[in-house]
């Protein structure tokens, strides 16, 4: 019994030599220059997790992993450790501004980066322009939100009217003459529609349908058996994920196969060409890169599948990574005065992965507007012509 | 008569809270008497009547539209009270048809009356009004958010309280016991149901309205949000219901706990949480406040006792 205290003792002190060692260790590398914290939460759990870890935590993790590689984040000149706080918000909008408030208020974190999703930042948005933190945000969708004209608010991602505006343009290069519509009932489905209907006007192209689905939706044939019937050159499905699947599944068994099948986001996730298998082939959608981009692009991409084990999407992945590039380069030639910060954001031209960015207020206006389709296993850009990476492929088939 | 006095000294403290000027404290706080006030205000219906309602995201998410309607156009305590008022009209009608039903028709009834809400909400904003989303920027600021929920939880305690000791709650708890021999002894259950579903509405909604304007933007899709009522519902069971300490512990537990291991376990509160709410439904049936905490002192004590002999 005693024998079997002391050994129990002699682990213990052990343990605790090892772990006091390892915290002077870790002091002593540390101890140069003070880390730089990194608020900010993401969905690890609930409804927007699918996307939040899709689009926006891997591309956080591999920042902070990349920037700490080469030795810190740079600031004025001197190097300093990026420390990421990063926590779960469970999907939910209330737990996020009371998360944000605890990180610009009790925690006084040096830089914070935004949820995922426009809901989210819509809430949180405010909350940061209040305290005086620059957020630049790649996944919100919503001119509203552009609207409200935040001073320490930026969004890298391109909204509604830029997307649509690059996908009639596309249609009338390629003569279609007629398109059915559908649309989710929700801000982003509406804004589109909005921002999409006097474009095709304008380029006289008909709209032979037009339908709205609730989210959550389960069955959407026969609203496509109707659309089929109809016969249009080009299907526009304003749809996200998981409905994109739900259309592209169904129309491939009713073989609705019009000239061009579009689906709006999500279409650029690999998951949609791993769920979608043949049937992604030919599909367009929103995007705005590929690695066969640019060498910049096939950095990235490289970097990210060998820290994550997963591709990035092909459309604000890259945005989200422009984002972190915009907030590096802010930090490295103004320093983590966040005044400064926001001037410096609000009117300098950046370097990005996608190529120059420049806001316009909140609004990105540098990286056009464009459309990509699924060819061969890689989304390639086919529109606009400036900055395609292959040309459109038509009609589509499914195989 | 001392625990009117502790109950006025609490509110008392909660209402000073903004001037010591640490908005995550304050939210924090606010995340509480959210979660204390439906869990109250569920437990005064549900608690006595065992009727699981399923509608509280419902009333919640109804209160919040009301605020995304009316703010800026009415002054903001007409706001909350409208936000009130309108659950109860959604609670009258729906329970006319629903009280009739018990068990888990009733629960499934009122969950999928809540969607059905929710789809009516979309459809309407979409056809007559051209939006989905709504935003609301020109909110009240965050302590008056704060107050305003404070006095509706207070409310609703005071409420529970008053409901329970008068002739109505008598007449709850007779129809939870057994609703023939209630209706027999000359209680009419569907009024004295209804009385009840419409009250514990009216805080609901009250509280959806006053904690829309924190979100900038609501759709359909975050107010009716069905996490909101699983919530309630479980800060309700684990605290227990039938005692208005009941879903007050549970309410603060709840929110604290989670909230801690949130923030310090990122990757494992999920699993923490979950282990620790089937140790409390195996071992707590009637909830914290419902334990016989006395008897497990008296217990643990008395055990200690022979060991300390030599």
């Amino acid at each position: 019994m005693q024998e079997k205290f002391a050994k129990r003792r002699t682990t213990l002190k052990a343990a605790l030599a090892v772990a006091w060692g390892l915290t002077f260790a870790s002091g002593f590398a540390l101890a140069d220059e003070p880390t730089v914290k990194v608020g900010y939460t993401q969905s690890r759990s609930g409804p927007f997790a699918a996307g939040s870890q899709t689009t926006q935590e891997p591309n956080y993790l591999l920042w902070a992993d990349h920037v700490n590689a080469s030795g810190g984040l740079n600031v004025q000149g001197k190097k300093r450790k990026i420390e990421l706080v990063g926590v779960d918000d469970r999907s939910d909008i209330e737990t996020m501004v009371r998360t944000y408030e605890k990180f610009m208020t009790t925690d006084k974190v040096d830089l914070v980066l935004p949820p995922w999703g426009t809901g989210a930042n819509f809430a949180v948005a405010p909350v940061a322009n209040k305290h005086g933190y620059p957020m630049v945000a790649p996944t919100a969708l919503s001119q509203k939100l552009v609207d409200m004209k935040l001073p320490y608010y930026f969004v890298t991602l391109q909204q509604p009217k830029p997307m649509m505006a690059a996908l009639v343009d596309m249609l009338a290069a390629n003569g279609v003459k007629t398109v059915v519509v559908t649309y989710m009932d929700d801000l982003f489905g509406l804004e589109n529609i909005g921002a999409l209907e006097p474009l095709l006007k304008e380029k006289n192209i008909q709209v032979l349908d037009k339908k709205s689905y609730p989210l959550g939706v389960k069955d959407l044939s026969p609203m496509l058996k109707g659309m089929k019937a109809a016969n249009p050159d080009a299907f526009i499905g304003i749809t996200y994920p998981p409905d994109n699947f739900l259309v592209t599944g169904q129309a491939k068994e009713i073989g609705f196969a019009p000239k061009i099948f579009y689906t709006a986001v999500g279409t650029a996730f690999p998951i949609y060409r791993e769920r979608m298998g043949k049937a992604s082939e030919g599909t367009m959608g929103m995007g705005s890169w590929n690695p066969k981009m640019s060498k910049a692009a096939k950095t990235y991409f490289d970097a990210h599948v060998a820290l994550n084990k997963k591709e990035p999407d092909r459309w604000a992945s890259a945005h989200a990574w422009a984002a972190l590039e915009i907030l590096q380069q802010t930090v490295e030639k103004v320093g983590l005065d966040r005044k400064a910060m926001r001037d410096h954001i609000a009117k300098t031209e950046f370097d990005t992965v996608l190529g120059k960015m420049k806001f316009n207020g909140t609004e990105e206006v540098g990286v056009p507007g464009m459309v990509g389709q699924w060819q061969n296993g890689e989304f390639e850009i086919v529109w606009p012509p400036a900055r395609a990476t292959a040309k459109a492929v038509m009609p589509k088939v499914w195989n | 008569m001392m625990r009117n006095i502790h109950f006025l000294i609490a509110v008392a403290l909660l209402a000073a809270l903004p001037a010591i000027e640490s908005p995550f404290i304050q939210s924090m706080a606010l995340t509480c008497l959210m979660f204390a006030g439906l869990a109250v205000s569920w437990s005064m219906f549900s608690g006595p009547t065992r009727y699981l309602s399923l509608a509280t995201s419902a009333f919640f998410g109804l209160g919040a539209y009301c605020t995304a309607w009316g703010l800026g156009k009415l002054p903001w305590p007409a706001v909350v009270m409208l936000g009130g008022c309108a659950a109860v009209v959604f609670a009258f009608a729906i329970g006319l048809i629903t009280l009739r039903l018990r068990g888990a028709y009733f629960a499934v009834i009122t969950y999928g009356l809540g969607e059905l809400v929710k789809h009516s909400i979309t459809h309407v904003e979409k056809t007559w009004f051209g939006t989905v989303g709504r935003v609301m920027t020109e909110t009240p600021s965050s302590a008056t958010v704060y107050w305003t929920v404070l006095a509706i939880a207070a409310l609703a305690v005071w409420t529970y309280v008053a409901f329970g000791r008068s002739r109505y709650g008598h007449a709850l708890r007779g129809i939870g016991m057994d609703e023939e021999r209630a209706a027999t002894l000359g209680v009419n259950p569907m009024r004295v149901k209804l009385i009840g579903f419409c009250l514990s509405a009216w805080f609901a909604g009250a509280l959806g309205a006053a904690m829309a304007v924190r979100w900038t933007y609501i759709d359909p899709h975050t107010v009716f949000n069905p996490f909101i009522v699983f919530q309630t519902v479980l800060i309700s069971m684990v605290g227990g219901p039938l005692t208005i300490g009941g879903p007050l512990i549970g309410a603060l537990a709840f929110s604290l706990l989670s909230e801690f291991l949130r923030l310090s376990l990122p990757y494992l509160y999920m699993i923490i949480l979950g282990v620790l709410l089937i140790v409390s439904v195996l071992y707590l049936p009637d909830g914290i406040a419902g334990y016989d905490w006395k008897r497990l002192w008296e217990k643990i004590t008395r055990r200690k006792a022979p060991e300390e002999k030599p």
